[in-house]
């Protein structure tokens, strides 16, 4: 009957692991929200995510200074010590989406208060929305399960966003031409590129779980129009 | 991962160096075998640790080597220790001689405590019955600069051994085993009764004997064994689990039962 | 009758029993204490006695001369003859068994399988335990018979006295030396019996004169193993030479408190103070060497 030992630091490194998975719910309800106010232009609501966003960053500090406690006190190795290092970067993975939503936020009251619309363009937002969103949960089950296979479906979920990307981009210039919609076009580029980042963050937390498993650090192999390949063609 | 073992580039500047083999090493007292068939290879010039709980057969294992584990009443070993390729319990080689070769340091520092430091570390030289005079001193003030204390000492060579503190001591043991120009250095948790600056010394120390001698350190203080061995052993109840680098060893052990130990899952 | 409530500071509360078990503690307190000064008092009461009855006979005449018997009985003289012969005897015997005990110690607790050790420890205890007088009766049966009485025969029956205590004590002694300091003499490469001289008797030679100087002690009074070796004495002056028998002080004792003479009853007092006096010194010289030696080991 083995007692388990260094039951604190198991519990302290569980914990921490809970709050910055947990960061990226915050992060998911701030990026629904953000789509929301995007497609209803919705000034008030955009104002709320970008207030929120201060909790996100609560969160980061809060995760980085226990994990700095951690290593000060603890002395982690081997798995512990992945785990530990796997933390410090998804948790700042995490902080940069929260950012991105802020962003994406903050473009509202300035592409106007009346609501433009091109369908087409705002389909193309929401349905990018969705799909980052269901990277996003797929890169938090897949560290939470230290799920690799998980991890590696997320590079096709990435490929289908980034032609979403190309897509808005190319809308955009097709309704460049009218003066009305010109100027909320643009920034509606800005938002696709926002939630295209948040998307990247996503799977750098793909790839940390890879680094918690097997301690290999791989970047995903750069697939044609992946997450590298950002706007150009 | 590419872990780069910055002692080798050493190594290639030191003096040749000596490698210690165990080949098939089985070591009992009576009919308890303490150690199971273990091979494991100590490189020349380099520190090894040996890590594992109490009574997994670290000691015995370091024991075998310098031959000071048939001292016990009812203890024996088998199997083939080799230095450089020779083996040491060939019956042709006395078994003294060994142990002049391969010195050892303990866990609790042991002056001679009717001798002074100079006659301390002047031991291994006179007893064994060559040197005398101006020589001897030399001999004796080499050593004691090699570990650090000639400045601390140099002005009360006659004082008793006794009289130095903890680390002092042991680093005056070191100074006595260093003397008789061995090849291999083993320890047997030579910090373990010192307190932290004391023991932070001897690992500056071990550090800088490597150039010298190969080394090989019973601890089990994990830690220990993570910033001082560049390549490091875990041993669980007589077998040999596994052996590599200190760095794989403790980010990324290969065995699951060295995953549980340095992750301190079990005691 | 009203209880008292119960005290508020935890650290004053008397629990159940506190009264009894205080004043059986210092019953046995009370106990122990008057058996030790029981045994102090019999040691100052023996040493008084002996002073008081001996110091009038005490003089420099009796330490120097040479007994002579008067033509009325009794000795005028002195005891000289008598001290010089114990010390003769003394000496001999502890040059027999003090190097014995010695070696047999460091076999014992260096060399021997632990077997035979333990073996060696038992005989040596039982040696220790046979009656003085059997070892008297056993070296004269081997020695003086068809022989005659010798100085020899008398020393060697107080080295068989001597030497089990020499080596029992030398060889608690040596095992109290560290094992530690053992192993480092072996790991440095060093022969076992080079270990031995060189660092274990060093380490241990407080102790071991202690072993010498409690030996020498213990046979100084001995007086059955030398009624039967050395108690006919040829001639009343100073004899050395340990082929005849040597006159010696606890025979010396014997004789004169057998004698009509009230004054050779003095003298036997006399002579009975000689030799408390002596073991008395020895005894604080070996406490002194001891404690001297102890304290340099501790470092």
């Amino acid at each position: 009957m083995m007692i388990e030992t260094r039951r604190n630091f198991h519990e302290s490194l569980r914990r921490l692991e809970e709050q910055t998975l947990g960061g990226l719910d915050l992060v998911v309800e701030a990026l629904d929200r953000a789509v929301e106010a995007v497609q209803f232009q919705d000034v008030e609501l955009a104002q709320m995510v970008t207030a929120d966003d201060d909790r996100i960053d609560g969160r980061y500090l809060e995760v980085h200074q226990g994990l700095l406690s951690l290593l000060a006190r603890q002395a982690p190795v081997a798995s512990d010590l992945r785990l530990v290092a796997a933390l410090l970067h998804t948790v700042r993975s995490v902080e940069r989406m929260g950012d991105q939503c802020a962003d994406i936020s903050k473009l509202i009251p300035l592409s106007g208060f009346e609501a433009p619309k091109d369908k087409e363009m705002l389909d193309a937002i929401a349905r990018m929305g969705l799909l980052v969103r269901a990277e996003v949960l797929d890169s938090r089950s897949s560290f939470a399960e230290r799920n690799v296979d998980v991890a590696g479906d997320l590079l096709r979920q990435d490929a289908e966003i980034n032609s979403l990307n190309r897509a808005i981009f190319r809308r955009a210039v097709e309704i460049g031409d009218n003066p009305d919609l010109r100027e909320w076009g643009m920034f509606m580029v800005l938002v696709a590129r926002a939630l295209e980042r948040i998307g990247d963050n996503a799977i750098e937390i793909a790839e940390q779980t890879v680094f918690v498993v097997s301690g290999l650090f791989r970047e995903f192999p750069d697939l044609p129009n992946t997450a590298q390949g950002k706007l150009g063609e | 991962m590419n872990v780069t073992d910055s002692s080798r580039s050493e190594t290639t500047a030191t003096v040749s160096g000596h490698e210690v083999v165990a080949e098939h090493l089985n070591a009992y007292y009576g009919a308890f075998h303490a150690v199971l068939d273990v091979t494991v290879t100590f490189p020349a010039n380099e520190v090894t640790a040996i890590i594992g709980p109490s009574g997994c057969g670290k000691s015995t294992l370091v024991r075998c080597i310098n031959r000071m584990h048939e001292e016990v009443p009812g203890a024996r070993a088998e199997g083939s220790i080799t230095l450089d390729g020779h083996d040491i319990y060939d019956p042709a080689i006395d078994v003294t001689t060994v142990r002049r070769v391969i010195g050892m340091v303990f866990q609790k520092p042991n002056p001679f405590p009717t001798m002074s430091i100079f006659d301390n570390v002047a031991a291994g030289l006179r007893l064994a019955g060559a040197k005398r005079g101006r020589d001897l001193h030399d001999r004796v003030e080499q050593a004691l600069v090699a570990v650090g204390l000639w400045d601390e000492v140099k002005d009360r060579l006659g004082r008793p051994g006794i009289g130095l503190s903890g680390g002092q001591q042991q680093r005056l043991c070191i100074a006595r085993t260093v003397a008789v120009e061995p090849e291999v250095i083993l320890m047997d948790e030579p910090c373990s009764a010192l307190d932290p600056v004391g023991t932070l010394r001897i690992e500056e120390l071990i550090d800088e004997l490597k150039s010298r001698y190969t080394i090989v350190i019973v601890t089990h203080n994990m830690q220990q064994a993570a910033r001082v061995a560049n390549s490091t052993v875990f041993m669980l109840d007589g077998e040999l689990v596994e052996h590599g680098p200190t760095a794989e060893i403790f980010t990324q052990p290969k065995d699951e039962r060295t995953e549980r130990y340095v992750t301190g899952k079990f005691g | 009758m009203a209880t008292a409530p119960p005290e508020a500071n935890v650290l004053l509360r008397k629990t159940a029993g506190t009264r009894r078990r205080r004043a059986v503690s210092r019953a046995v307190d009370v106990v122990c204490t008057v058996a030790a000064l029981a045994a102090v008092a019999v040691l100052l009461l023996v040493i008084a006695s002996v002073a008081v009855k001996g110091a009038p006979a005490l003089s420099l005449r009796l330490l120097t001369e040479n007994p002579k018997v008067s033509p009325f009985g009794g000795n005028t003289g002195g005891i000289a003859n008598s001290i010089v012969g114990s010390v003769i005897l003394v000496v001999i015997a502890s040059v027999i068994a003090v190097p014995m005990g010695v070696m047999v110690a460091i076999y014992t607790t260096e060399f021997a399988p632990p077997k035979v050790a333990t073996g060696i420890r038992f005989a040596l205890d039982i040696l220790t335990g046979i009656p003085t007088i059997v070892i008297g009766v056993f070296i004269f049966s081997v020695l003086v018979v068809g022989a005659h009485q010798s100085g020899w025969a008398g020393a060697i029956a107080l080295a068989i006295v001597e030497l089990p205590v020499v080596a029992r004590s030398d060889q608690e002694v040596l095992a109290l030396v560290p094992r530690a300091l053992h192993e480092a003499g072996v790991a440095l490469g060093l022969k076992r019996w080079r270990i031995v001289l060189r660092v274990i008797l060093p380490t241990a030679a407080g102790g071991l004169i202690t072993g010498a100087v409690l030996g020498v002690a213990r046979v100084a009074g001995e007086t059955a193993p030398l009624i039967f070796t050395t108690s006919v004495f040829s001639n009343l002056g100073l004899t050395t030479n340990p082929s005849a028998a040597l006159p010696n002080i606890p025979v010396t004792i014997l004789s004169l408190s057998e004698s009509p003479s009230p004054k050779d009853h003095a003298q036997a007092w006399a002579a009975a103070l000689v030799l408390i006096v002596f073991v008395l010194l020895l005894s604080v010289t070996a406490r002194a060497v001891h404690e001297r030696s102890r304290a340099k080991l501790r470092g």
